[in-house]
């Protein structure tokens, strides 16, 4: 496999004067990411997480334990952060009902919200603003529907849009040196 | 009459219209009514990375949207099944609820809570069960060895669905496919993440996790492999493709949703009713053992 896109690490050591004392209340505001206050770092996230297995610099439990340290500027700026398969085993297997992918989640929305967002996921938020789903239609797509005799999709959803606009889910700019 | 609202979501009808092709054609032959509703979006799923806010309020409006037919959804992909149920779990908490009732409201619509969401596995498996499977099976599909793969959304988090499933030692699709005549085949990554979430953001991790079951179902003698979920097809067949010719790789393996194979069973056309020559891997040697 090609490794060149992985080449980002944490910067190590970390001198402790450097750690940001307000992050973990910051994250732990959001009640997505309360159950981290109960985390005792057993490792069960890790250890069931298959991207973990793969590539083990992406590391639940060293993340959970990051935010609780205050490595804000680590940790938002990581491009780890964003490999997570979704897969929830760290939600089924965490003996304290952490829910650590809850906790990525709200990771994930503040590093956005600071300009760390994958611009995969940028585009994908604005496609679903413009036709309602993720993909911009594709005639191709469309005539093999009619082929079928599978019915017609409709695009552009207004209403939907109104609400979803409010969360400023538009507005975010993709990480710089990759829009 | 079983009747539910068809939740699409966004990739079967776009990449994969063979697998709502089949889920129609299987629906109608057990009586199971899809209402068609035109309003539906994403599931929200994906935007959670950025606004965990706009993942909730779009499920919510589907939600809602489906409730004022008073019907429950039926599901294709595992994600959305995921994401809306996780939805409806968190929308038990009222202060929640109102939250997002008040959004909802400027756009006329509200969700009491009342409609539920179930995959299309699950209401063959809970609505029409194995044995009226079994009694309909008029093709003898007892030469297939197959490798069930169920979608981590079909089964985790467990408290999204009512401990319909043990994620760690899942068994309904298993019973599905015997319900068939096929084999179930056991393996030892059964429940290893397809990566189709990680492949936006890191396609080279995610092709990874491909392999990896590519390469424990190498030595197993199988015929396909056994999807319910559009995302873990794109990643299992057209994926697989890709690494071959990315990295050199020899993977022939090809995969069928079950409704798919259900179809099989029961003698449905597998070009017309299945679509089973818009894979990507082509299922010429399924067709010809099945013929």
């Amino acid at each position: 496999m090609n490794k060149g896109k992985h080449t980002f690490e944490f910067k190590k050591p970390v001198s402790t004067s450097e750690f940001d004392p307000n992050f973990k209340s910051e994250v732990l505001a959001y009640p997505d990411a309360q159950g981290l206050n109960a985390c005792f770092s057993c490792g069960s996230c890790s250890a069931g997480c298959p991207i973990h297995e793969v590539f083990p610099e992406y590391n639940p439990k060293k993340l959970a334990k990051m935010v609780r340290l205050g490595m804000r500027k680590e940790i938002l700026s990581s491009p780890y952060i964003w490999y997570c398969a979704t897969c929830r085993n760290c939600v089924e297997r965490c003996p304290q009902n952490v829910k650590f992918f809850n906790v990525l989640n709200v990771l994930k929305n503040m590093a956005a919200r600071e300009g760390y967002a994958p611009l995969a996921w940028v585009q994908q938020a604005k496609q679903v603003m413009a036709t309602g789903i993720v993909f911009a239609t594709e005639e191709e797509w469309l005539k093999k529907r009619e082929k079928l005799a599978l019915p017609s999709l409709k695009e552009g959803q207004q209403r939907f849009k109104k609400i979803i606009e409010q969360t400023g889910i538009d507005k975010i700019k993709p990480r710089i040196g990759t829009e | 009459m079983n009747k539910y609202a068809l939740f699409l979501g966004c990739t079967t009808p776009t990449k994969v219209p063979q697998y709502e092709l089949a889920s129609r054609w299987v629906c109608k032959y057990f009586g199971i009514e899809l209402m068609d509703i035109e309003d539906f979006v994403c599931c929200g799923i994906n935007q959670v990375n950025l606004s965990i806010e706009a993942g909730l309020l779009m499920a919510a409006m589907n939600l809602a949207l489906a409730e004022a037919k008073e019907l429950d959804i039926l599901t294709l992909c595992a994600a959305c099944t995921g994401a809306l149920a996780e939805a409806i779990e968190r929308l038990k908490d009222d202060t929640i609820k109102d939250r997002v009732n008040e959004k909802l409201r400027d756009v006329g619509l509200e969700y009491k809570g009342k409609t539920k969401v179930k995959h299309i596995s699950r209401v063959l498996y809970e609505d029409i069960g194995v044995e009226k499977i079994k009694k309909e099976v008029k093709k003898d599909l007892s030469d297939f060895r197959v490798a069930p793969h169920y979608g981590c959304h079909y089964l985790r988090p467990m408290s999204a669905f009512e401990g319909f499933e043990e994620p760690d030692n899942p068994k309904s699709l298993h019973k599905l496919i015997s319900a068939t005549g096929a084999q179930p085949v056991g393996y030892e990554t059964l429940n290893l993440c397809c990566g189709g979430k990680s492949f936006p953001v890191s396609e080279d991790l995610a092709r990874l996790l491909v392999q990896k079951k590519l390469d424990d179902l190498a030595d197993k003698e199988i015929d396909a492999m056994v999807l319910q979920c559009q995302t873990c097809y794109l990643m299992y067949s057209d994926q697989q493709k890709e690494i071959n010719e990315k990295y050199g790789r020899q993977y022939n393996l090809p995969v069928i949703l079950y409704p798919q194979l259900l179809g099989l069973a029961l003698d449905a056309d597998p070009i017309k009713d299945l679509g089973l020559d818009l894979h990507t891997i082509s299922l010429d040697k399924i067709l010809a053992k099945q013929a």
